[in-house]
């Protein structure tokens, strides 16, 4: 359907409409033409990408002079694929109605790991593997070596690329990464360079968070974006915590150890190139006088993480005399490293800001701050000069250098934490010093001082007020939607007692409890025979639950479980955990239903979504919050306090809250999908831990829900899928309409609209 | 009778009547060769072997000279007149060795002319369907016992029973159980210290298909290297140190005993399968490609120890499997399903066919060039919104059925009155096409199918789905009535008895009319005598049915009657059918119908 906001017009590639998706497109227009930044709400399942897809697209449509490019950032590579997905049926839907001219490009960028076509280099493990890998056969002094010597390995797909110069470039369409690594196969050329340099191109690019957000990541990927470009973050929830863990650092015994390696093989390549190519060493310290900026000219492949947190006018200075020549950085390296094994051989735990850090470092180690700042692209430079390849096996020093340079950047939102054992095990000694960063605003205020719209949306923003706090911005525009439902397709309940009407709980003092363990497992038990398909459960912790899965596998209850659907479990291996959901699917799919076993916080809670019949219930077995007695929390709770006067009483809720309402509201996907939450934790039915869910979750959470023990919960449950399997209108019934077609919407016009909407 | 071939001389008749032509007639294993002595006469033959089905001959000390029928597949056959019973008897033995090779037909001589051969095995298959279905016996009992139908012609009709019957014999295969392997428990005699564990074959297969490294090792080292009861015991002593969960103890106990460390380490064939499988994972769940991006959390950055990261030991963790891993396997074999299918006898026979079965699975996996593609059009297809989507209705015009009685007439006289609903309902479905648009769509779709050929499904089957849904509502509507409201039957109100007679009648007329009907055109003389005796069979029925309506109290008679009077209609429209054409068979009796003899 195709219709008209205020001046432009929509091109939606469905035949109707939701209410909230129509308010949605509004209020986004508004923040467009206001040219700020937004913060929207609007529950899960109600289409808010493919809303906020066409309204952008067709926003920079209708004005053909400003070329506005999306940048769209996910959390994670399968929300990419999908967001591409759903662009894809929106393109073609744009090329269906307005012809060529609604042609654009639109691209996903992701790791090599992701887009790497070739076999050699694609056999590696990791990530920094696939990295070195295909820098040891496409970094420059290896393709100049090549030249001279045929024996000297490069990549084909790379070599082409380069050779197609100009021509290389991607003609208009939509490009998930599996259709890149198609092209890149077809054309022969590498799918990752092409990307990269399509990004400059592109109309709407599709990433990764971190590729924004992560300074280390951001200078290069996304330093050709111009300023009018739209920037997306979707599934926003949990931004603050990217922020902050993007600049966030830790160092431990293993790291020390591996820096010290890595800093013996340094000294031996410095040793070789001087007695070798010492002209090399002297060209680079020429460069070094006249400052870091010149690192814009290298090749495309030589090009590195840059510099964690440096502001721009710090590049155009020389850097400083005493780590100019490459041997005294090492030493200043090495006495760094041996101030910090120093540091972490205490026996209390020590809490310190980042100047009486660096202060210390002064005197003890006679390292300056200005010094410390300029370590990491003192030794990317160094590593380029020595021609070091297989960058892997460098991560432990450029660790240090990247705690070093930002603890000499930062004079506050962060503190350095010494820690000489877990806290919750005692016994065994494993020192760790971390530099944490307490303030969100710092990683993200670059984002919104470049970019004229940022637009941060989730399914969950309550309470709405509290992100411009923690993010320190000031958007024109901050909405919350309700979902319009034609029926009553999500049914929220609080279970407070189990079948033996004792209260469960996860606290601390509970959660232990064996009658709180078995009638957790009761209330699975009584759900996973009455209800069809996929079951998904989520606990407050990998401790915890494998705690009670085991101790339910000890007393039978998960055998008895099995007799009624299969059983899969999130581990902490992301490949096991991958083919588990995999295998839960098919199982979902072939009829034999499944339970999944999950954990709130966990990756899969962030972005796996259990829609339709893969998910017809979550349970949410306590309330997610975090450690609490962990220090960094403690010191973050403390900044926040102190800087925002939030406290912390609120933000532990508002946190815990909105984790759990993230795993709940994965079960639905659109309205004629249904599902059941229940939230198993006695703590839910008090006014101040409800409050802060979502307002769609609350409006259908009705007030004899509110105090459940488990065998009303599964009387409630056996009537609501008896009523959801029924048929129904999918327009929605007299008075509010829940789907409007396009007749509708011309019929509202200006004037009839907001009766209906609101 | 070691001989390849049998050489007598014999006369071919086409015809039992024919005079037959004088020859020689050579049976080999292959071919039945007639050569006639005199080679301008048309008798020559030369026919295959493997298009016999039976040998038929006369009886010595019959009256009739020895003959020799030989039937073929196309209900054809040739006879040859022998000198002599002797010779007869060679012949005979050597027609029945060449098809007993061919193991179609046994040898018992049947002399009854209709008759047709059995084998053990149907006979068996016919007995056993009978012994289970107790209307069948009935039937059975009441008709070919009496001798209004032959036990072939009972049969003829139920071809397909017996057809479903065969291959019921491949039976559904079972499943693996859902409950874990580390769920066999161990029993102990109480006074000592040893546990015995029961293995069958059937966990044993369990195990190997969760544990492809002790699949491996059962296969590299039994019985090789040890016995197969040393294998075990290994295999639950390495159990027993991993239930312990004590990982410093099973890693002192592996580095003595290398072929305990193979149970007890990680499971490499697993780990190497687990990387092929997640190329093939849909993306939209592949968080492993998330790692990619992921640079917060390099080593050593991000946020450590905060409650969702917890920490992992290290130390021995070659020798650690966690309980969350097992399930997830467990359940993952589960849902692939048992992919051998043989007796499970023997653990070696197991373990081999389970090692085949893998061969031939991997193979299989390496031509997965669509498997993306698919992928790709499952997720375009799980990425739109179905409610936001226009009606989604497929051209089509519902069937229209004049009279659904003529459709439904399997049901019973209850199901009238819901058929009278199903039409209006019928006609309640809006035909959404005009008669031009219909023939326009059949031209398109003909045109379409001249162009590309017949694609696979030649119908949508959403299409297929809703013209059929149309036309069962009834047969459903009537089921659900009746089940529902027990009253609504007419036959439930019915006293037992009369009920029971009541169906057995309605099945009985059923057989018979089946038979009669398929008996037309008369052609041979066989059927008209089995005309005959079916329509006696038939006018006996009147006075059994008039007996029931007169047995039951009068209120119900009305009922009844209802129910006799289609009955009725049946038997006497078939009898009506018979005296016509006996009057124009008398009427041209003068012509003979073909085979007539």
């Amino acid at each position: 359907m195709k219709f008209q906001i205020e001046d432009v017009t929509v091109y939606f590639p469905y035949d109707y409409i939701y209410p909230e998706q129509y308010s949605y497109m509004i209020e986004l227009k508004r923040a467009l033409d206001a040219k700020g930044h937004c913060l929207l709400e609007m529950p899960t399942g109600t289409g808010k990408t493919i809303a906020l897809l066409s309204l952008i697209t067709s926003y920079s449509l209708s004005k053909p002079e400003t070329s506005i490019k999306l940048i769209y950032c996910t959390r994670t590579v399968h929300e990419m694929e999908k967001t591409l997905a759903e662009l894809k049926l929106l393109h073609n839907y744009q090329i269906k109605h307005l012809g060529p001219q609604a042609r654009l490009l639109a691209i996903g960028l992701s790791s090599r790991k992701n887009l790497c076509v070739n076999p050699t280099v694609l056999a590696a493990e990791n990530r920094d593997s696939v990295d070195a890998g295909c820098r040891k056969l496409t970094a420059s002094w290896v393709r100049a070596m090549a030249a001279e010597n045929p024996n000297v390995p490069t990549c084909q797909f790379f070599e082409n690329y380069e050779r197609a110069a100009s021509a290389a470039v991607l003609p208009p369409g939509v490009y998930t990464l599996q259709d890149l690594r198609v092209f890149g196969k077809e054309k022969g050329w590498c799918p990752y360079f092409l990307a990269r340099h399509m990004v400059q191109f592109a109309n709407v690019v599709v990433y990764s968070y971190q590729y924004l957000l992560d300074p280390k990541v951001a200078g290069i990927i996304s330093k050709e974006m111009q300023k009018e470009s739209v920037v997306v973050f979707d599934e926003a929830h949990n931004i603050d915590n990217v922020c902050i863990e993007a600049l966030s650092v830790s160092v431990r015994r293993q790291t020390l150890e591996g820096a010290t390696r890595n800093l013996n093989r340094i000294s031996q390549e410095i040793d070789r190139f001087k007695a070798t190519d010492a002209s090399r060493l002297r060209a680079e310290y020429n460069r070094l006088v006249e400052g870091l900026a010149l690192r814009g000219n290298l090749p495309i492949t030589d090009n590195w993480l840059s510099n964690p947190a440096l502001p721009d006018d710090i590049l155009k200075e020389a850097v400083p005399g005493n780590i100019r020549r490459a041997e005294h950085f090492l030493h200043v390296l090495r006495r760094l490293v041996q101030y910090l094994r120093g540091r972490l051989d205490t026996e209390n735990v020590e809490k310190e800001s980042p100047v009486s850090f660096v202060a210390s470092i002064n005197s003890h180690a006679g390292i300056d701050q200005k010094t410390l700042k300029f370590c990491y692209d003192r030794l990317h430079s160094l590593m380029l000069t020595l021609e070091i390849t297989d960058t892997d096996e460098f991560l432990h020093i450029q660790t240090i250098c990247d705690f070093a340079t930002l603890v000499g950047t930062y004079g506050r939102g962060f503190s350095i934490i010494i820690e000489p054992f877990d806290e919750r095990m005692p016994h065994i000694p494993d020192p760790i010093l971390q530099l944490s960063c307490h303030d969100a605003s710092l990683a993200i205020k670059p984002v919104f001082d470049r970019f004229q719209s940022v637009v941060i949306t989730s399914g969950t923003l309550s309470p709405i007020d509290l992100y411009p706090r923690l993010l320190n911005f000031h958007p024109v525009v901050s909405r919350s939607f309700t979902m319009s439902l034609t029926r009553d397709c999500i049914c929220p309940m609080v279970l407070t007692r189990g079948s033996d009407q004792l209260p469960v709980s996860t606290k601390f003092d509970m959660r232990s409890d064996p009658g709180v363990v078995r009638n957790y497992g009761k209330l699975l038990l009584e759900m996973v025979s009455v209800v069809p398909d996929g079951i998904v459960c989520f606990f407050v912790s990998y401790s915890y639950r494998d705690g009670i899965i085991n101790t339910w596998n000890d007393s039978g209850i998960l055998k008895e479980i099995m007799q009624h659907k299969l059983v899969f479990i999130e581990t902490q291996d992301v490949v096991e955990t991958t083919l588990a959901l995999d295998n839960y699917r098919k199982a979902c799919d072939c009829g034999r239903g499944a339970v999944f076993f999950s954990v709130a916080r966990g990756k899969v809670a962030e972005g796996i979504d259990f829609d339709r019949h893969y998910g017809r219930l979550v349970i949410m077995f306590g309330v997610p919050f975090q450690y609490t007695l962990g220090k960094i929390l403690l010191a973050r709770l403390e900044y926040l306090r102190d800087t925002f006067q939030i406290k912390e009483g609120d933000f532990l809720t508002f946190d815990a809250l909105r984790q759990a309402a993230q795993c709940v509201g994965r079960v639905i996907r659109s309205k004629a999908d249904y599902g059941m939450m229940i939230f198993a934790d006695k703590r839910y039915s008090r006014h101040d831990k409800r409050s802060k869910l979502p307002s769609w979750i609350l409006s259908h959470l009705r007030d004899v829900n509110l105090n459940l023990s488990t065998d009303m919960a599964l009387h409630i449950a056996k009537e609501f899928l008896r009523k959801m399997a029924q048929p129904y209108e999918k327009i929605g019934g007299s008075g509010r309409k829940t789907l409007l077609s396009e007749e509708d919407l011309e019929k509202m016009g200006d004037g009839g609209m907001d009766e209906m909407l609101y | 009778m070691a001989s390849t071939h049998v050489t007598k001389r014999a006369k071919y008749k086409t015809t039992i009547k024919d005079p037959g032509t004088p020859g020689t007639l050579r049976m080999t294993f292959e071919k039945i060769l007639f050569v006639p002595h005199n080679p301008k006469s048309a008798g020559k033959l030369d026919v295959e072997f493997r298009y016999i089905k039976g040998q038929k001959h006369t009886k010595e000390g019959s009256n009739k000279p020895p003959w020799l029928n030989l039937t073929n597949n196309q209900n054809g056959s040739f006879i040859f007149e022998f000198e002599n019973y002797s010779d007869l008897q060679e012949c005979r033995d050597f027609v029945g060795k060449v098809l007993a090779k061919g193991g179609e037909v046994s040898e018992k001589p049947t002399v009854a002319y209709p008759d047709e051969q059995l084998s053990a095995a149907e006979m068996e298959l016919r007995i056993k369907l009978l012994q289970e279905d107790s209307e069948l016996q009935k039937l059975h009992k009441q008709f070919v016992l009496s001798g209004v139908l032959t036990e072939t012609e009972f049969w003829a009709t139920r071809k397909k029973l017996l057809d479903r019957e065969a291959s019921k014999k491949t039976k559904q295969r079972l499943g693996f159980k859902s409950a874990m392997i580390s769920d066999i428990k161990p029993s102990t005699d109480g006074r000592t210290n040893k546990v015995t564990f029961n293995l069958t074959p059937e966990v044993i297969l369990q195990i190997f298909a969760e544990k492809p490294a002790v699949h491996r090792a059962f296969l590299s080292y039994v019985p090789n290297k040890m016995s197969e009861r040393t294998f075990w015991t290994k295999y639950f002593r390495a159990e027993y140190l991993h239930s312990t969960k004590n990982s410093i103890a099973a890693a002192a106990e592996a580095a003595e005993d290398e072929e305990l460390a193979v149970f007890l380490k990680q499971d490499d064939i697993l780990a190497s399968e687990a990387r092929k499988k997640i190329r093939r994972v849909d993306p939209t769940l592949d968080m492993e490609a998330d790692e990619g991006d992921d640079y917060t959390h390099l080593p050593d950055h991000g946020i450590l120890r905060e409650g969702s990261k917890e920490m992992t030991e290290s130390q021995n963790e070659l020798y650690k499997r966690s309980l969350s891993q097992d399930i997830n396997r467990h359940a993952a074999v589960v849902l692939e399903g048992r992919a051998v299918d043989v007796e499970l006898e023997d653990t070696k026979a197991v373990a081999e066919a389970l090692a085949q079965s893998k061969q031939k699975s991997s193979n299989k996996g390496e031509s997965d060039g669509d498997t993306s593609r698919e992928r790709l059009d499952r997720l375009s297809r799980m990425t739109e919104i179905e409610d936001l989507q226009g009606p989604n209705t497929l051209p089509l015009a519902p069937l229209c059925i004049k009279d659904p009685r003529d459709y439904f007439d399997s049901q019973q006289a209850n199901a009238l009155r819901s058929s009278g609903d199903a039409l209006g309902e019928i006609e309640q479905i809006k035909c959404g096409l005009s008669t031009q648009e219909v023939y326009g769509s059949l031209r398109e779709s003909i045109s379409s199918i001249k162009a590309m050929g017949l694609k696979e499904p030649i119908v949508k089957p959403e299409v297929a789905h809703q013209v059929f849904d149309a036309l069962t509502n009834s047969i459903s509507n009537t089921k659900y009535h009746i089940g529902k409201n027990p009253q609504e039957s007419v036959l439930d109100r019915l006293p037992r008895k009369t009920k029971e007679e009541l169906l057995h009648h309605w099945t009985s007329i059923l057989e018979l009319l089946k038979h009669f009907w398929a008996s037309y055109p008369i052609t041979t003389t066989y059927l008209y005598v089995k005309v005959n005796r079916l329509k006696d069979a038939m006018s006996n029925i009147y006075p059994q049915l008039e007996e029931i309506k007169g047995s039951v109290p009068s209120e119900l008679r009305h009922q009844v009657s209802l129910l006799v009077r289609p009955m009725h209609q049946a038997l006497d429209a078939a009898i009506q059918h018979y005296e016509a054409s006996m009057q124009k068979r008398s009427a041209q009796s003068g012509e003979r119908p073909n085979g007539y003899v």
